[in-house]
């Protein structure tokens, strides 16, 4: 039966042209940083505070003096590992618990679901504060409070997968086929389970950038004077009122050229991978 | 039978359609006259379903018309605008589809969308509408047809469900009924039970009706003419009686032959006093229901034993708990009580761990071809994987093996490279049966290896496990719903009803002089292609 199968012409649409120009942008940032930045991005230079956009300083100076779009790219490299770092940490965490949790289920996994539910059950700025006031204002501080709100958001996913692939006949086959446990979880199981898992994994970098940039906003976040987006719209939010736009505006530019992205890899992941997802043939 | 006289009430004219670059109907002519039952026989992929939507208009996505063209008593149906299509889907003609638990609405009672179809070709009020609908339930042979219109569809039968279907394909009047495999799935007493419905009303009303089928046995009880389908072009066209006599094409030959084929039956082995090879007492198993303190008796105190080199075939209908015994037998389930004895020692109590050392002698082949293979892995893998139970052994003993297995079940070795979907159904099974050969058990399991799979691929299946049964001295549970394939398989019957097996005895018995009233009612419930003509309604009983 000729099945209504979509069509895979439309492999390059825009969105997808879109998100990965705009991420190769970013890791030509990351790794080519020193060399691109005309400025040093951590170097006070007094003299030439809050200078507007110029031939010598592209999209001016903050308060400090130091070179916005220097800054900009030198924290492209801080933004984006501490992504990076904090969606890896989570999956290598997450995604094991989630699969163990959803095959054995019982009292131990309502006990972990229970537990995943009190720590989601704080809003993330308030469990942000809290710990950096105790692990000290670094890059880490940062990833752990990623991680505590990634962790429990990956092994839910996992987790509502697994349940209904073990009830799966193939599951049965393969015990009959002599599979153990082990083998059933993460020969079996883990492989048909991580299409939403890589979907997801690119909408929390770009979250990651988005609450990174947030935390640091607030003061919770990295120190100055750190290269990092959010504290950059921090330090020019003061001086918007003034007249100062650009020294918030070209950092939040970059964070929302960053988030946007990911969400765009995002969607397009999801779309080719449920394309590419085999179909039951009829 | 034969109307010849008449002016045709849909007209197809040449007509090609395609999707993508692919043509998938090729030059169809038919013309479908007045009060008569047309069937539509052919293999999956013939292009029989997109026939059936390209008369009413509703291709799937991606479809197209190529060339030619359908009429309706004259008209174009292209040419007509929305307005008179949507008047002419349902009022003129109604499709009835595969599958009716899925085209009903779920959040919807079933009464109510009868009146919706009702109400969108005529004006009525609604309570006028509604009346119509328990109307045509009582019609179609629901009882109780008042309270049953109150009902959802998950709280329906799947024979109830396609009841309703049908009453909403009769709700606008139409005067063609197109029917697209409408039983597919049913059981076979539901199954006569409903098509017998369907054939009577539309015979009262004077309906043409459209069978599209692959089951030649509904065809030489229904219809009038009938033709065969090919890779999207009609082989043969013809009234029923001269083609099953003798089809002029050889395609129609073979697929007769194969939907003939009455195999001599097994004979029972002979008696020894060796104990038997897997022994089942009592075999209990009961689900919870929650919030209800009477379980769903699944298994219901059943017994039998399989000797050595025996099949034994568990036949009844969905629902009757043969599959969950099967399970049972298997250790995938923990059976509420019972004992299963294997090869002499008692495995009911056995946990995982000490039970899987007795799985290389023991397999189970899955109903459900596709869904039983893991959609990731590659054939080589699968097949492999059972071989863990054997012993250790080298990477290139392994895939030797995996082209052993291939070769034994008729499969070309190139496809140990390939994903389970881009198999057919009938590969899909064989690797099924391969799988389950891996480690040369002695104990096989079949759950439904014929179901959902065309006629000559069943008959291919039987042959190859027919084969390997006399090759390899295998004992087997068959457990199925086809008798055809327990002719040619069993040694033993037994019949389940209710998680009870109320029959048992060899095959010959069952089928020569079967004493339960349950027996008789699954025999007579098969459509055979060739027997002496049934009076109409002796089926349905």
């Amino acid at each position: 039966m000729p099945s209504d199968a979509p069509i895979r012409s439309s492999f390059l649409r825009p969105a997808l042209v879109i998100g990965l120009f705009l991420l190769a942008l970013q890791l030509i940032a990351i790794i080519f940083a020193p060399w691109i930045a005309p400025f040093s991005p951590i170097e006070a230079n007094p003299i030439d505070s809050l200078q507007t956009p110029n031939a010598i300083h592209w999209l001016g100076t903050d308060e400090l003096g130091m070179d916005i779009f220097s800054r900009i790219v030198f924290a492209t490299r801080v933004n984006l590992l501490i992504g990076f770092a904090a969606v890896a940490i989570s999956l290598a965490i997450g995604v094991p618990i989630g699969v163990l949790v959803g095959y054995y289920r019982g009292f131990t996994g309502a006990l972990v679901m229970r537990f995943f539910d009190f720590i989601q059950s704080f809003p993330v700025f308030v469990l942000g504060m809290a710990l950096v006031a105790v692990l000290g204002q670094e890059i880490w501080s940062v990833v752990i409070v990623l991680c505590m709100l990634f962790v429990p958001m990956f092994s839910r996913i996992v987790r509502a997968e697994v349940l209904s692939l073990r009830e799966r006949p193939f599951i049965a086959a393969a015990r009959c086929s002599g599979a153990g446990d082990f083998a059933i979880m993460f020969r079996h199981i883990l492989p048909n389970a991580m299409t939403p898992v890589i979907v997801q994994i690119s909408v929390s970098i770009g979250m990651a950038i988005l609450l990174t940039a947030g935390l640091s906003f607030i003061g919770a976040g990295v120190r100055l004077p750190a290269p990092e987006w959010g504290l950059m719209v921090s330090s020019g939010a003061q001086q918007m009122i003034l007249g100062v736009w650009w020294v918030a505006l070209f950092p939040g530019l970059a964070i929302v050229f960053s988030v946007l992205s990911f969400a765009l890899l995002s969607d397009e992941a999801k779309r080719l991978l449920d394309t590419s997802r085999p179909g039951v043939r009829r | 039978m034969s109307q010849s006289s008449e002016a045709p009430i849909v007209e197809l004219d040449g007509l090609s359609v395609g999707f993508g670059d692919k043509t998938v109907i090729d030059g169809v002519d038919l013309q479908l006259r007045p009060r008569e039952i047309f069937g539509v026989v052919g293999e999956t992929g013939a292009g029989k379903s997109v026939l059936a939507r390209a008369i009413i208009g509703l291709l799937p996505t991606g479809g197209r018309v190529l060339a030619g063209q359908v009429r309706y008593r004259g008209q174009p149906v292209s040419t007509m605008g929305p307005e008179d299509a949507r008047a002419f889907r349902g009022g003129k003609v109604a499709l009835i589809g595969t599958n009716a638990k899925a085209l009903l609405d779920p959040v919807a009672r079933v009464g109510d969308q009868i009146a919706r179809v009702v109400r969108s070709h005529e004006r009525l009020d609604k309570r006028a509408a509604t009346a119509r609908a328990v109307a045509l339930m009582r019609e179609i042979g629901i009882n109780d047809p008042e309270r049953r219109a109150r009902a959802y569809p998950h709280e329906l039968s799947g024979g109830m469900a396609q009841r309703i279907v049908i009453a909403m394909a009769l709700a606008g009047n139409p005067d063609v009924l197109l029917a697209d495999d409408a039983t597919l799935g049913l059981d076979a007493t539901v199954q006569a039970q409903v098509l017998e419905s369907l054939v009577e009303r539309s015979r009262e009303r004077g309906l043409s009706v459209l069978l599209v089928t692959h089951d030649l046995g509904i065809v030489r009880h229904y219809c009038d003419r009938v033709a065969v389908m090919k890779a999207g072009r009609l082989v043969e066209v013809g009234d029923v009686e001269p083609f099953l006599a003798a089809p002029a094409n050889p395609y129609s030959r073979e697929l007769l032959d194969a939907a003939r084929a009455r195999p001599t039956l097994q004979r029972p082995l002979a008696e020894d006093d060796r104990p038997p090879l897997v022994s089942v007492r009592d075999l209990t198993m009961h689900f919870a229901v929650p919030g209800s303190v009477e379980p769903i008796r699944a298994v219901d105190g059943v017994s039998f034993s399989i000797a050595a080199g025996e099949t034994l075939a568990l036949v009844g209908e969905s629902g009757s708990g043969k599959t969950t015994a099967g399970q049972c037998l298997m250790r995938l389930l923990d059976n509420t009580d019972g004992r299963i004895i294997f090869n002499g020692r008692d495995i009911t109590d056995l946990r995982e761990n000490a039970f899987r050392p007795l799985r290389r002698n023991m397999q189970m082949v899955f109903q459900e071809p596709y869904v039983a293979l893991n959609p990731r892995w590659r054939v080589r893998d699968l097949l492999a994987e059972p071989m863990a139970l054997i012993e250790p052994m080298t990477s290139a003993e392994r895939a030797r093996r995996v082209a052993e297995l291939l070769e034994a079940v008729h499969l070309p070795t190139a496809l140990a490279e390939a994903r389970p979907h881009e198999l057919t159904a009938g590969e899909q099974k064989r690797v099924g049966v391969a799988r389950a050969l891996a480690t040369k058990p002695s104990f096989i399991v079949f759950d439904e290896p014929t179901t959902a799979l065309d006629i000559r691929v069943r008959a291919q299946i039987i042959d190859l496990i027919r084969g390997l049964q006399s090759q390899m001295n295998l004992a087997a549970l068959f457990i199925t719903h086809d008798l055809n394939s327990v002719r040619s398989l069993a040694h033993r019957v037994a019949v389940m009803h209710l998680g009870k097996i109320v029959e048992q005895g060899s095959t010959e018995a069952i089928f020569e002089r079967a004493e339960h009233p349950y027996t008789r009612k699954l025999l007579a419930a098969e459509l055979p292609v060739d027997c002496e003509p049934l009076p109409p309604g002796d089926i349905a009983a």
